[in-house]
Parts: C-alpha cells; sequence; structure tokens
C-alpha cells in the first residue's frame, strides 16, 4: 500500500474531494426537504457551496479572552476525523477485503471526536455562552454514547466476532432480525444526536440561535466546522446502512444494482433525519439525557444485544 | 475582493438590531423571515451572533444609549458586510425627530448601504429593498 | 368583594377632612386631590388596608405646579382610584411610598429623572431611563425644556 495511494484515498476518493461534494448535496437536499415540507421554494442548489465560499472571504475574528491555538486548530481536528472516517467507511464498501481488524472501532472513535472538537471550540472561545452550550454537548455526549455503542455491537456478533468493517459489510444484513431492527432504530435515535439535530440540538441552538459553542467563530473556522457537521451528515447515514443494512458491499463485477439500493438506503435514513428534525420540538438538556439513559433506548439497547447474543449461540 | 462581495451577495447572513425602535419594523422584519415570504431563495439566513453576519438590519432611530452599542457592533461584525437601515425611524429618525433622546439616524452612528422606508415597512419592501441592494453589489463587480 | 360605593364612603370617611379635591369623573374613575403630607397615610389606606392593586404613578408639568398622579385598582369592584398631589413647580418634593409599596421604586425613578421630583426616602434613586452621558439637573418633560435644548 503505497503512500501516494493512501494520500490519493484520504484527499480525493472516498476521502475529501468526495466527502465534501456529498456533504453540499447532502446539506443541500436537508435544507429542501425542510423548506418543502413547510410549504416553500427553499435555496438553489449551490447555495451550501456559496455559503462555504462566503465564508472563506470573510474575517477571521479571534475572541481576545479566549485560547488563540485551541480556538483555530478545534475545527481542523472535527474535519480530519470525519475526513477519515469516511475514508475507511468507503473502503470498507468498495474493496470489502482491505480494511484491518478493529476498524469498526476506529470508525466510531473518529465518529466521536467532531463532537469533542465542538466542546474544545467552545471551550476555547472564552464567552459564557460559548461554555454553556460546550458544556451542553459534553452532556449530551454522555448520554447517547452508550446506547450508540452498544447497537453497534449487534452486527459484531452477527459477523461471529469479527470487528472488521468489510466482514460487516458482508454478513447477512443485521436488520433481517428482530434484534437487529431494534439495534437499528437506536442507532438511528443516536444518530440524531450525534448530528446535533433536533430534537437533541440542545447544545447548539440552546442559547436559541445564538449557535452556542460556535458563537465567537468567523470565517474560514467557521466554514470548516459547517463542512465537518455537513460532512457528519453524510457520514452517518452510510456508516449506519454499512453496519446494519450491507448491500453497497459487491464486488465492481456484481453490476450496479448492489450500489444503487444501498445508495436509496442511504437517502432513505437522510429523509427520516430531515423529517424527524422538521416535526419534533427541542427536548431540554435534562430531558435528552434522561430519555438516552431511559428504558426506551438504552434499555432497548441492551435487549437487542441479548436477543443478538441468543440467536448466535444457538 | 471582487470575489468576496460576489459570494456575499449570493448568501447573505442577516443579523438583527433594534437601536429604540418601537418594534413594529421588527415584527415587519421577524414576518418577512417566516416560511410565508420564503427568504432563504436569496441565501438569506437569520443568525444570532454578530460573528455570523453579513448583513446587519438596523431598526429604529438610534437613541442616545443605543448609539455606543451600535458603533460596537458594527466593529465587531467580520469584513466585508451590509447595513440596511430599515424603517423611517432608521432612515431619517421618523417622528421621533425632535426627540430629546435621539442620537441621530442610523446613517450618523453607522455607514448605511441601503434606506428602506416605511412605518413600517412591510416584509415585501423589506425585502425588495435587499434584493435591490444584492444585485447592485453584486453587479458593480462585475463591472469592475 | 367591594363594590363601587362601598369602596368611595370608606375612602371618604377615612381620609375625611384631608381630601383637598374630590372628583368622580365616570363611574369607574374617581380622582381625590391631596396635600403631600397626607400622601403615605391614604397609600397605605389604600394599598394594605383595602388591597387594592397599584398600577404605576404619572408626572405632568402644569401651569399650577407638579402635578404627580398614583393609580390603584380595585378590581374586582373594577374601579380605579387616583390620588392626586400638586407640587410645587420651583422645588417639588414629595415622601416616596416605595417603603410602602415595593413597586413604585423604578417609576418614581423615572420621574425623578424626567420631571425633576425628589422623592424623600426613596432606598435606590439611581439614573434608569436616560443616557449615561446626559447631564444631571436637565429634566426633558418640563416645559422649561425646549426644543432647542441638548
Amino acid at each position: 500500500m503505497s503512500a501516494l495511494w493512501v494520500l490519493f484515498l484520504i484527499v480525493v476518493f472516498p476521502g475529501f474531494a468526495f466527502t465534501f461534494l456529498f456533504a453540499m448535496f447532502f446539506a443541500w437536499i436537508d435544507r429542501k426537504v425542510t423548506a418543502r415540507v413547510q410549504w416553500r421554494v427553499g435555496p438553489p442548489f449551490l447555495q451550501p457551496l456559496y455559503d462555504f465560499v462566503k465564508l472563506l472571504g470573510k474575517e477571521i475574528v479571534v475572541p481576545a479572552g479566549g485560547s488563540r491555538v485551541l480556538f483555530l486548530f478545534a475545527p481542523l481536528l472535527g474535519l480530519a476525523a470525519v475526513t477519515v472516517a469516511s475514508t475507511l467507511v468507503w473502503q470498507a464498501n468498495i474493496w470489502p477485503r482491505s480494511g484491518f481488524a478493529g476498524d469498526l472501532i476506529v470508525v466510531i472513535y473518529l465518529l466521536t471526536i467532531p463532537s469533542l472538537s465542538v466542546i474544545l471550540g467552545g471551550f476555547a472561545s472564552g464567552n459564557r455562552v460559548a461554555s454553556l452550550g460546550a458544556s451542553r454537548e459534553m452532556k449530551m455526549i454522555l448520554s447517547y454514547e452508550l446506547p450508540f455503542i452498544l447497537a453497534a455491537i449487534v452486527p459484531i456478533i452477527n459477523a461471529r466476532g469479527s470487528i472488521r468493517l468489510g466482514d460487516i459489510a458482508q454478513t447477512q444484513p443485521a436488520v433481517s432480525h428482530i434484534s437487529g431492527i431494534l439495534a437499528f432504530i437506536v442507532a438511528v435515535i443516536c444518530m440524531q444526536a450525534k448530528l446535533g439535530l433536533v430534537p437533541f440540538d440542545a447544545a447548539e441552538a440552546d442559547t436559541e440561535l445564538m449557535s452556542g459553542p460556535f458563537v465567537e467563530y468567523s470565517g474560514a473556522p467557521l466554514a470548516i466546522i459547517r463542512l465537518t457537521r455537513s460532512m457528519m451528515l453524510f457520514v452517518m447515514p452510510v456508516f449506519l446502512v454499512t453496519i446494519f443494512w450491507p448491500g453497497v458491499a459487491a464486488p465492481p463485477q456484481a453490476g450496479l444494482l448492489p450500489a444503487l439500493l444501498g445508495s436509496l438506503k442511504i437517502v432513505l435514513l437522510l429523509v427520516v433525519v430531515i423529517l424527524l428534525r422538521n416535526t419534533n420540538p427541542r427536548l431540554r438538556i435534562d430531558q435528552a439525557v434522561a430519555f438516552f439513559w431511559g428504558p426506551w433506548v438504552s434499555g432497548v439497547a441492551v435487549l437487542a444485544v441479548v436477543l443478538a447474543l441468543l440467536r448466535n449461540a444457538v | 475582493m471582487n470575489l468576496k462581495l460576489k459570494a456575499l451577495c449570493k448568501s447573505p447572513w442577516v443579523f438583527h438590531v433594534n437601536t429604540g425602535a418601537c418594534n413594529n419594523c421588527d415584527i415587519e422584519l421577524v414576518d418577512a423571515l417566516t416560511p410565508r415570504f420564503d427568504v432563504e431563495r436569496f441565501g438569506i439566513l437569520l443568525v444570532g451572533s454578530i460573528r455570523h453576519a453579513d448583513g446587519l438590519v438596523v431598526t429604529g432611530g438610534v437613541t442616545r444609549q443605543a448609539a455606543p452599542r451600535l458603533r460596537r457592533l458594527y466593529e465587531q461584525t467580520p469584513k466585508p458586510f451590509l447595513v440596511i437601515a430599515c424603517g423611517t425611524c432608521a432612515c431619517t429618525k421618523g417622528i421621533f425627530h425632535d426627540g430629546y433622546h435621539m442620537a441621530g439616524p442610523v446613517d450618523e452612528i453607522v455607514p448605511v448601504d441601503i434606506y428602506i422606508p416605511g412605518c413600517p415597512p412591510k416584509p415585501e419592501a423589506i425585502i425588495d429593498g435587499v434584493v435591490k441592494l444584492l444585485r447592485k453589489v453584486g453587479q458593480t463587480n462585475r463591472e469592475g | 368583594m367591594r363594590d363601587r360605593e362601598e369602596i368611595i364612603a370608606k375612602v371618604k370617611e377615612r381620609l375625611g377632612g384631608k381630601v383637598v379635591s374630590f372628583c368622580a369623573k365616570a363611574p369607574n374613575r374617581l380622582y381625590v386631590g391631596l396635600d403631600g403630607e397626607n400622601l403615605p397615610q391614604a397609600v397605605r389606606l389604600v394599598f394594605e388596608e383595602m388591597s387594592a392593586r397599584f398600577a404605576i404613578v404619572t408626572g405632568v408639568d402644569t401651569p399650577s405646579g407638579i402635578e404627580v398622579l398614583y393609580h390603584f385598582s380595585f378590581d374586582e369592584a373594577g374601579l380605579v382610584l387616583t390620588f392626586k398631589v400638586l407640587l410645587d413647580a420651583g422645588a417639588p418634593r414629595i415622601d416616596s411610598i416605595t417603603p410602602i409599596v415595593k413597586g413604585a421604586e423604578w417609576i418614581e425613578r423615572e420621574i425623578h429623572e424626567l420631571l425633576g421630583v425628589e422623592f424623600v426616602g426613596h432606598p435606590n434613586m439611581k439614573r434608569l431611563v436616560l443616557a449615561e452621558d446626559w447631564p444631571e439637573g436637565v429634566h426633558p418633560l418640563r416645559r422649561s425644556y425646549g426644543r432647542d435644548s441638548t
């Protein structure tokens, strides 16, 4: 595996450039569907790109009371993490045999880093409002990561204990059994929280329109933060489809049909996320934490794991 | 600079500043931002933080207390950005012209890019004004 | 649960000779003129004993002096009672009713700033509505404040 090839993977396909384009596309779908749900027209197709370019041209203001280095570095951390996560997930789908043992765990870790970078950036802003938003984000992470990991264990059990994404992507889909369906539903709910969308966006929009941890960001760092969020909107559905409902994974000889079906599944998940976002009120932070730690999410996740163990022990 | 302003006109995020208005203009402005008028077609979004703003929509004739704060907001906004004076009070102090507490219309405190008269201006008038500004700023760059 | 006649009768009976003028402009609107020194007693009667709701204080600079009006509402009876006090324009001074009615603190501050009335015994007479750089001693709602001042 030459260094040049790895560089190509990470920077062009399926890494940064590929994820960037699809992030813009998915962000546009989000805004367009939201607009349609609200009986209006919505922004033009290139709007997310216009937003990104405009932000790159704006002055960067670093707050005097904050930590300069951390403030500017935190968004880059999130961007790097989501780019590498995207590369790994797509690699498992396109070249299933080329992953390494444990890369599922690596991807899960990488997908938590954007939230961590939000917290870092919020605390480095030297602004009370940003600190408040960052502390709420910390509480959210503590609440949704547990059921998410529990749900992710189910496909591992189904794949006879293998923790290679490529293997999981080639086994029988987890959703063909009740344990998989339960785990999938739990994972979708946790995905909504991970993406920081209503009803679980107590961290970002809580201080209502003052943007929580992002309040002091402007210019290029803000562009990177928004790009990271759009990329998460792209990578998370792909990841969930890869581990729970695979079918995208197929050698190129298998033809176009599996890829098409996989794309449909990904878009379906995206639409579920958007509709959830538009039809629900926001939960208070304590309500959200209680929801994730309660029987309906963590309890169901544990049940799913138990059912998967029973199924596979037989 | 040309590309920056051109991109600005494709995605202008507005921040609403009330410098002592009676609130009518604010109500009409918020109304203009509702799904009924759909300003997202132009890329306009309402932002809550001054650091994210590309357009300052100022309502109200500026009272003496609000004047230093408006100046501070002007300085805090990342360049480049536009200032929109919304309502007759913002343009000329309106019916509060001789009031003892007025520091001046908005253009005596910060430079203004467009004046939208009306007491209050209808949402259609506000959108018309902002779109005219975006088109003019976007066009001037093409000519050089 | 009182009705209007009861209220009017009780006010007349308790304040008696201290009342300078008495005018029922409408069945639900009563104006009682008083001297400044009798005001706290009248407010105690209406606010504490008769449990009226304190509405607001207003002030007007009239040709005969500065008039300060205290408005109390008897909600169940549907009656608004106003105490009118006429103060000398040169040195308008009256006892503050804030010790009796806590909610009067801010409006007395505002009247002090805009009309120049001194409220004796006010616990927190600080600037409220005028700008920080407004000159001290200039009262904009006075008749003597012209269009060309400040």
